[in-house]
């Protein structure tokens, strides 16, 4: 009993090691190339590591010989968008989740299958065909056009968490409110809005990220002159992997922030959206 | 006249206050409306363009140019789907129920480390997989190490092995994130049970956890195929426009060189197709659950 006790021990460890290697090995690789002055195959690691590309992707230092522009004007770009959306997103979006938690309506079906429709098709066509309306409108390129895009992605996963926040409300709590004589915007500001505000505070957190990370809607909407920091990424890919992997880690890190502390609060089934 | 009118309006503010239906619809009309006119417009426009000619009349010459191009291409994207759904949902299942069944400090330290790809966008997973899975990347460099690979005869990996890898790494945690929620509300007394008739770990996967978490893994199951078939990032900057590559590539290269949006409208009605039946499977079910359920924890 105790032998068996063993193996099944080991073969835990060989299971984490395996997992450990499976998903931290791609991220090993980012974090060597954004560092690495000089590595040339066949050399196990960089021959020659500094902080230079950091420096400079973050404004800190300008240096012509590693080629390589700041990132913070698109960084900028990216914060601004984001924060407009979030706004924007949140005060279209929580009205339509208390609406769908709280009110039997008529064609509910077919109003949550509108909300549904993006998760449960490919949007790239959308985005294609956006782009032939955008530009009709003057919207392709700008940075409007990608606010519109990134609203259009962003609405859909806030009506699903806030209409989830206001579902998780005891309406015995509201009626209670009610029966004592508050109406219903003081019962809604009173008691439904806190009671729901770690959920719509998920729900903000959520969009911001989303709209931080998005790539296919800014790629066909907003390229070549809107430059996220997703698109910037894209843009270097290529040909300075050192700048392309700094910009990949700076975008890890709200990303990482954001999932030890919303996670929780969310339904696994909204994650699955994010930068796509 | 005046009574009954006054009576008229305490009735219709009773209606509101109980669940009127005018209020409601005021608020849900800015978010119809966008979604209207920046989702639903633009869905029913790349089905109608794509049987559309350049000089707008209905033709079906858009999915001719697609058999005679990208067929090979469409067959990829499915592929490719399917194998790394298959391979992320055995993945996921076998980790899900490690994390159910087992206890002690290492499935802790599993379970909070599983998670880490679920937030990263994909733009950070082709950047990360394209600098791995190079032919001198980090992966073919440690294998080198240990001995199995010739570094003069790496594994080429950017190509549908990559892009594999690449789904699978993204997709294989999020599914065991949903899988575990279903695996969490079968209750132990049913493992128990099964545990003291004398069924071994495998049985108690296939017959008790799976079985009983149908519903869960399918929405698993559909959620990462769908997102699989529709992504455009990961191959577009893992693979580019290799051949064969995936129609999500086809598609932007067909709107960004060609200004073909009646070809691209057709691949993207294929990959509509593709994922039709998971679709639909998927809004019924959700539809009529509510999405709005919590999820017990």
């Amino acid at each position: 009993m105790g032998g068996r006790r063993l193996l099944a021990k080991m073969a835990e460890a060989v299971v984490l090691v395996l997992l450990c290697f499976f998903i931290f090995g791609p991220i090993t690789g980012l974090v060597l190339w954004s560092v690495a002055l000089r590595w040339y195959w066949p050399h196990t690691l960089p021959q020659e590591v500094g902080m230079d590309y950091w420096l400079q992707a973050l404004g800190l230092r300008k240096s012509l010989a590693i080629g390589a522009v700041s990132i913070t004007d698109s960084f900028n770009t990216s914060l601004v968008i984001a924060l407009i959306v979030v706004v924007a997103v949140m005060i279209i979006a929580t009205p339509v989740g208390y609406v769908l938690a709280k009110y039997s309506i008529p064609f509910k079906s077919a109003i949550l299958l509108l909300f549904l429709m993006p998760q449960a098709f490919p949007q790239q066509p959308v985005f294609v065909n956006l782009l032939l309306i955008f530009s009709k409108a003057g919207l392709a390129g700008t940075v409007t056009g990608v606010l519109l895009v990134h609203l259009m992605v962003c609405l859909v996963f806030a009506v699903w968490i806030t209409s989830a926040a206001f579902k998780s409300v005891p309406p015995e709590l509201e009626e209670a409110s009610r029966s004592i004589g508050a109406s219903g915007l003081r019962t809604f500001v009173r008691i439904t809005l806190p009671l729901a505000a770690p959920g719509l505070l998920a729900s903000a957190v959520f969009v911001f990220l989303t709209s931080l990370d998005e790539f296919t809607g800014t790629f066909f909407i907003g390229l070549p002159f809107v430059t996220t920091l997703p698109m910037m990424l894209y843009s270097f890919s290529g040909y300075n992997l050192q700048f392309a992997s700094v910009i990949a880690l700076v975008l890890l890190v709200p990303s990482i922030l954001f999932m030890v502390i919303i996670e929780r609060f969310l339904k696994a089934e909204y994650i699955g959206g994010i930068g796509v | 006249m005046r009574s009954g009118s006054s009576v008229a309006n305490a009735k219709s503010m009773e209606r509101k206050g109980r669940g009127g239906w005018l209020l409601p619809f005021l608020l849900l009309l800015p978010a119809i409306g966008l979604m209207l006119a920046l989702y639903a417009y633009p869905f029913a426009s790349s089905i109608y363009r794509s049987f559309l000619s350049s000089e707008g009349t209905l033709t079906l010459a858009n999915y001719a140019k697609v058999r005679e191009l990208y067929l090979r291409d469409v067959l990829f994207s499915l592929e490719v789907s399917l194998l790394s759904t298959a391979i992320a949902a055995v993945l996921s299942i076998a980790l899900a129920a490690y994390l159910r069944l087992a206890s002690g400090s290492i499935v802790r330290l599993v379970g909070a480390i599983y998670r880490f790809p679920i937030f990263i966008p994909f733009v950070v997973v082709a950047q990360m997989m394209g600098t791995f899975l190079a032919p001198h990347g980090l992966l073919n460099i440690f294998l080198a190490q240990i001995g199995l690979v010739n570094l003069e005869a790496p594994l080429q990996l950017l190509n549908w092995k990559g892009l594999t890898f690449g789904f699978v790494w993204k997709q294989a945690p999020f599914m065991t994130l949903i899988v575990l929620s279903g695996f969490g509300m079968v209750d132990d007394t049913y493992i128990e049970a099964a545990r003291s008739v004398g069924a071994r770990l495998p049985q108690v996967i296939v017959r008790i956890l799976v079985p009983m978490s149908r519903a869960t893994i399918a929405v698993a199951l559909i959620l990462a195929f769908t997102s699989t078939v529709g992504t455009f990032t990961l191959p577009y900057m893992l693979i580019g426009g290799k051949i064969p590559t995936t129609l999500t590539v086809d598609i932007a290269h067909r709107v960004t060189y060609f200004g073909d949006y009646g070809v691209a409208n057709a691949l993207g009605t294929l990959a509509y197709l593709m994922v039709i039946f998971t679709a639909v499977y998927y809004l019924r079910y959700t539809v009529r659950r509510g999405i709005y359920e919590y999820q017990e924890r």
